[in-house]
């Protein structure tokens, strides 16, 4: 009993404790670039979440046999793999999305989530484990994404998933569609996440994912 | 010739690499608190996307395509990327210490960067030439300079000012990035009028 | 099946090409790093504060190696970090007295009034451009709190609008008498000598409007030092921890009561301002 909820904590963690976007301040790039329209969210969400699954599962299975020299190229030649294999599948049967996500696909193999995690996580913990925090972490990143599609294309285009909800003759607030509205909308919602943390005493410290790092060195 | 600085200066300014494209925001918003940091950072980064522009574009042009081996670009532009990266670390630190000490901290983090793999991808998807590609990532160097640099400045002065507690620290930042960019929106279609090429 | 064959044989060149480079390299272009630095880059206090003079641990430590620095300069380390470093160097180690910052102003908002209410950048520095500063007195503390923010051990606060140094906490890094824009914090050796709470040089009677707990510059102490460790300059007084014994004699005879004892007991009786200080401590 205490096991499955250890796997439960894990799934969960993922989604909302050390949310990548809005807690550990990773993968900031895609949250910016593909939350213009719900769909495009989702469908990355669903893209990343696959590669973080089965790189996490594969890296897991081999921590053993890597050499700790050579990781971090091993894991990016792992990572690249999965992407390959999930923009090939996208490009074959959802051609507007592949079209929609354009260069962010391919990118998803510098995604600092994925590496962070391999590093983090993988590396350390059995193949379930890893599976599950992949899981967790994917739907986290969903989650966080859809919110903000949600946000920039209702106020942008008035809609949610295509299907029209502010009536057309309200006028748009296009701007929220174009890189400052996501900017603003990222820095507004974690605002709104802060506040809640400060409500309920849950304040973390966060500094920038991975180039947070060479800031403290230099 | 024209088309070459319409290149170079459109990466600058219409399609900056941080502010409209969203590639490397990670040190955009990390390693910009410090003036020096954010100058030897986008050094740093320019001299990587223009070295691994002139390695990886024959490498697609002439070995892959032609093979109709275009999927594995993923994978071979990043093991590219990582050795040359690692390599130019290890030539820094022996024949340019002063280089080193300066940049030599920033480069594994250029490796993992979304822009340099960004800016190999993107050559392919505007068909450029080799020297209109060498152009673009030079351009996209400077850009990521500019708006690092700039940003600096701007940071300076939001971390001292005093927003609503909740603002504080990364959200404020957002907010400041946005305005940047909105600054440079106001850029678009420039390049056009100053070089008289058709968008 | 040629293509699936060839793209095995192109990736696997590739990632054999680059570790073949990489492999190269690393023997090729090695570069010797004496490992003495990374053993006094581990003693080290490791909180890269600067106060050294150097740009982090990793820095002063090669400098040390290279033999360009001495072997205690890293305050926050303390003695023990030095007697370290000295015997990773197989040298002997250099003893001095620590130094603790000390904040050589005692105006807070009881004593020292406004001239001005400003309201612009919570900075000190930002404050001190705009006619010196809104406190009444233009050389005391302005209490915005950068020095605050450039402590990395907490060892400094504003009470009451002025900035106290935890002599507890303070390990000596001189990070904040860089960042006050007045200049007025300094670094006191800790020992039980007493301390001029004041920086104000203007004239005494200007220092009375100014300031309740201001130096007035009437060379009380200066007459009545038997070592000749206290002088008057500016018309406010400064001590030389050189010459100085801590016979407490000074600040008996300051009418003004701003010299006392901040590190060790008081050899007299506390005034009013030193349990402020030492409730702050």
């Amino acid at each position: 009993m205490a096991e499955n909820k250890s796997k439960l904590s894990i799934v969960t963690n993922g989604i909302i404790k050390e949310n990548p976007v809005l807690r550990l301040v990773l993968g900031t790039c895609p949250t910016l670039a593909v939350t213009t329209a719900v769909s495009n969210a989702l469908g990355m969400g669903a893209a990343f979440t696959v590669v973080l699954i089965c790189s996490n599962i594969v890296i897991s299975a081999l921590r053993k046999v890597i050499p700790d020299k050579v990781h971090l190229p091993c894991y990016i030649a792992i990572i690249a793999t999965f992407v390959t294999l999930v923009q090939m599948v996208v490009q074959a049967y959802s051609p507007s999305l592949y079209t929609a996500l354009g260069v962010y696909l391919p990118l998803i193999v510098v995604n600092c989530i994925v590496l962070g995690r391999a590093e983090m996580f993988a590396c350390k913990n059995t193949v379930l484990d890893s599976a599950l925090d992949g899981v967790g972490m994917g739907i986290g990143f969903t989650l966080t994404l859809t919110a903000m599609a949600s946000i920039r294309e209702i106020l942008s285009a008035g809609s949610w998933l295509g299907i029209t909800i502010i009536p057309e003759s309200i006028d748009r607030f296009t701007i929220m569609g174009s890189a400052p509205g996501g900017f603003f909308t990222f820095g507004f919602l974690m605002a709104m996440v802060i506040l809640y943390e400060n409500r309920t005493n849950n304040k973390i410290k966060r500094s920038i994912g991975c180039a947070g790092n060479a800031e403290e060195e230099a | 010739m024209a088309n070459l600085f319409f290149i170079f200066f459109s990466m600058i300014l219409v399609n900056n690499y941080v502010l409209v494209k969203f590639l490397g925001i990670c040190p955009f918003l990390g390693v910009s608190k410090k003036l020096d940091s954010a100058f030897g950072m986008s050094c740093a980064v320019i001299f990587v996307m223009v070295l691994a522009t002139a390695v990886t574009w024959p490498l697609e042009t002439y070995i892959l395509d032609p093979n109709g081996l275009h999927y594995l670009q993923t994978i071979v532009f990043i093991l590219v990327i990582a050795v040359l990266v690692q390599f130019i670390e290890i030539f820094l630190h022996k024949y340019m210490v002063a280089l080193y000490n300066s940049l030599g901290v920033y480069l594994p983090l250029i490796t993992t960067n979304c822009c340099v793999l960004g800016v190999c991808i993107l050559n392919f998807t505007n068909e450029y030439s080799y020297l209109e590609a060498l152009f673009c990532a030079a351009g996209s160097g400077f850009g990521f300079m500019a708006a690092m640099v700039m940003f600096s400045g701007v940071r300076k002065r939001v971390d001292a000012a005093n927003p609503p507690e909740c603002f504080k620290g990364l959200p404020i930042t957002l907010v400041a990035a946005s305005i940047t960019s909105l600054s440079f929106m106001g850029f678009g279609g420039i390049m056009n009028s100053i070089f008289g090429i058709a968008a | 099946m040629n293509t699936i064959v060839l793209a095995i044989i192109i990736v696997t060149i590739v990632g054999l090409l680059g570790a073949a480079i990489l492999v190269a390299a690393a023997k090729f272009m090695a570069v010797y790093e004496d490992p003495r630095v990374g053993e006094i880059t581990a003693v080290l206090a490791g909180a890269n504060c600067g106060g050294c003079g150097y740009a982090g641990c990793a820095d002063y430590a090669k400098a040390v190696v290279e033999g360009k620095a001495p072997c205690d300069k890293c305050a926050p380390g303390g003695a023990a970090c030095s007697a370290a470093v000295a015997s990773i160097m197989g040298v002997g180690a250099s003893t001095g007295v620590p130094k603790r910052a000390m904040v050589a102003c005692s105006g807070s908002n009881d004593k020292c009034k406004q001239k001005f209410d400003y309201q612009g950048i919570e900075s000190c520095a930002a404050a001190a451009m705009v006619s010196g500063g809104p406190s009444a007195c233009a050389f005391g503390c302005i209490g915005k709190g950068d020095c605050v923010a450039a402590c990395k051990f907490d060892a400094i606060h504003v009470v009451n609008g002025v900035a106290v140094v935890d002599r507890q906490k303070c390990t000596g890094c001189s990070a904040c008498t860089v960042v006050c824009p007045k200049h007025i914090i300094f670094m006191k050796p800790l020992e039980e000598k007493p301390v001029v709470e004041c920086s104000n040089k203007e004239k005494g009677p200007i220092v009375m409007k100014e300031c309740t707990a201001g130096c007035i510059g009437c060379m009380l102490c200066q007459k009545n030092c038997p070592e000749g460790a206290i002088t008057v300059t500016d018309f406010v007084a400064s001590i030389d921890y050189d010459k100085c014994t801590g016979c407490g004699i000074c600040t008996e005879k300051c009418p003004k009561k701003v010299i006392y004892f901040v590190d060790g007991k008081p050899k007299t009786a506390p005034n009013e301002a030193a349990p402020a200080e030492e409730k702050a401590n």
